[in-house]
């Protein structure tokens, strides 16, 4: 059995709970055993615009504290994941920013400490579990439904440090989604960003970068989408309606999930122990396919 | 268009350059491939990454940091793939917006909500309630989620985060 630290960062413990609760039902059915990580706290990702060696310092603390626990840190954000691996490797390289850090951690009764194993949810799915026991567990297929894997930015790039899905498409995403029986393919743009980022500065223009992800997934046939990141997933799902009102188009519709919520699904569990109520897209439209109900 | 040249700051590369080591902004040559591979400037076309890098090995950054626009980007790292010489315009971005911060510029006030909320919360936000699509209220007790405890209980903790963030709201 693998252990791992369960690392939640910002976005998934203050609104996308529906992540979090299909993460606690599904990985320790598979296997996964999880250890809770309250002390851990914000990666700094979203704030290295304000100060860099800030950032730096957040993600040193986090990494200093797994450490300390003695245990891998499952990510489970795309932000979180890239964070962790990106200021180890700037530690490694940088030794006055190093020294100053280890300084600062000091301080607070922290050793710095950032020789840590950092794993990201679809690497955990898809290298510690494996395809063939997920389809060993495969109790309700997700048969004749095309499903597109939405893997965001940060899974693939930058690609100066290792990636959960190191060949620059989600190769390892797909396989997952083919276990749990799903059809899988191409479509324009499957790298792409979401637009999360953007928010702050402008959520118009956001919304119109989701919105050709969308497009692209309708275009090519796909009948629901799947993510692993919190981030594009509050962009396709929960933002979905303003999405279609801001660039004034009602074919914009396709059911969102995160992808436990659909290994969730495939192994048997009900809508409800994998937060899927709190999807705000059509998530019924695949539901019904599979000939289960919401309210289950 | 005529140049003036009061408006040229030389200590910008040069703080940009040691900000994003290792990668190389003195190289760029301008190719522009990293504006096509831009995810941003597909919905913002005033937004060209080879541009900010021009202006930003020129010293001109003035109006860049005025205009606000360098928050724009959606830090997808396709410029730095794309890009032939190790620029990496999404490094010079982050670097800019540190130096606009530096200089007293504000973030967008979404960030500056954020950078309050990581100081004294320990995340972006405080834990909110949702609504399903039946307008059922769900928080983290209700979904049976462990409670989130505040994750910075040392002093020196919040003093290291108020020394680099608290700038921006303070």
């Amino acid at each position: 059995m693998s252990k791992f630290l369960l690392f939640l960062g910002c976005t998934i413990p203050t609104k996308q709970y529906a992540y979090e609760v299909s993460v606690r039902n599904v990985l320790p059915r598979l296997g996964i055993e999880l250890v809770d990580f309250p002390e851990a706290g914000c990666c700094g990702f979203p704030l290295k615009g304000i100060s860099k060696k800030g950032w730096v310092y957040m993600s040193a603390r986090i990494l200093s504290l797994a450490a300390k626990r003695g245990l891998p840190v499952l990510a489970l954000c795309n932000g979180c994941d890239t964070s962790l691996r990106k200021v180890k490797d700037i530690l490694k390289h940088d030794e006055v920013l190093r020294d100053e850090v280890a300084e600062l951690l000091g301080r607070e009764g922290v050793k710095l400490n950032f020789n840590v194993d950092v794993y990201h949810t679809i690497e955990v799915l898809h290298d510690f579990v494996g395809v063939e026991k997920i389809k060993s567990l495969v109790v309700r297929p997700l048969k004749g439904i095309k499903i597109a894997s939405y893997p965001g930015c940060h899974m693939l790039r930058p690609t100066d440090i290792p990636r959960p899905e190191p060949s620059g498409e989600p190769k390892k995403f797909d396989m997952v989604l083919s276990a749990l029986g799903a059809e899988v393919g191409y479509y324009p743009d499957k790298g792409g960003c979401c637009g999360a980022t953007m928010l702050p500065y402008s959520p118009k223009h956001a919304f119109r970068l989701t919105a050709s992800k969308i497009r692209n997934m309708k275009d090519f046939g796909f009948q629901a989408t799947t993510t692993s990141c919190p981030y594009c997933m509050e962009m396709l799902d929960s933002k979905q309606e303003a999405i279609r009102t801001e660039v004034g188009d009602d074919t914009l519709s396709i059911p969102v999930f995160y992808i436990t919520q659909l290994v969730g699904l495939a192994i048997g569990l009900k809508p409800r122990e994998l937060g899927l109520n709190l999807n705000l897209s059509p998530v019924e439209e695949v539901l019904e396919k599979l000939g289960v109900s919401l309210y289950e | 268009m005529s140049l003036d040249v009061r408006l040229i700051d030389k200590k910008v590369l040069k703080d940009v350059i040691e900000l994003v080591k290792p990668h190389t902004p003195q190289y760029c040559y301008q190719c522009a491939k990293c504006t096509s591979a831009c995810s941003t400037s597909k919905v913002l076309p005033d937004y060209k990454p080879h541009l900010i890098v021009a202006l930003t090995r020129l010293g001109l950054v003035k109006e860049l940091l005025n205009s606000g626009i360098i928050w724009a980007c959606s830090e997808c790292w396709k410029c730095a793939e794309y890009c032939p010489q190790d620029v990496a315009p999404v490094e010079v971005v982050i670097a800019l917006k540190n130096l606009a911060i530096a200089m007293g510029y504000k973030p967008p006030e979404d960030l500056k909500v954020m950078t309050k909320n990581v100081i004294e919360l320990g995340y972006i936000s405080p834990p909110i309630e949702v609504l399903s699509k039946e307008f059922e209220v769900y928080s983290r007790s209700v979904l049976g989620l462990p409670q989130l405890i505040k994750p910075y209980i040392n002093v020196e903790t919040a003093n290291n985060l108020r020394r680099f963030f608290g700038g921006v709201y303070e």
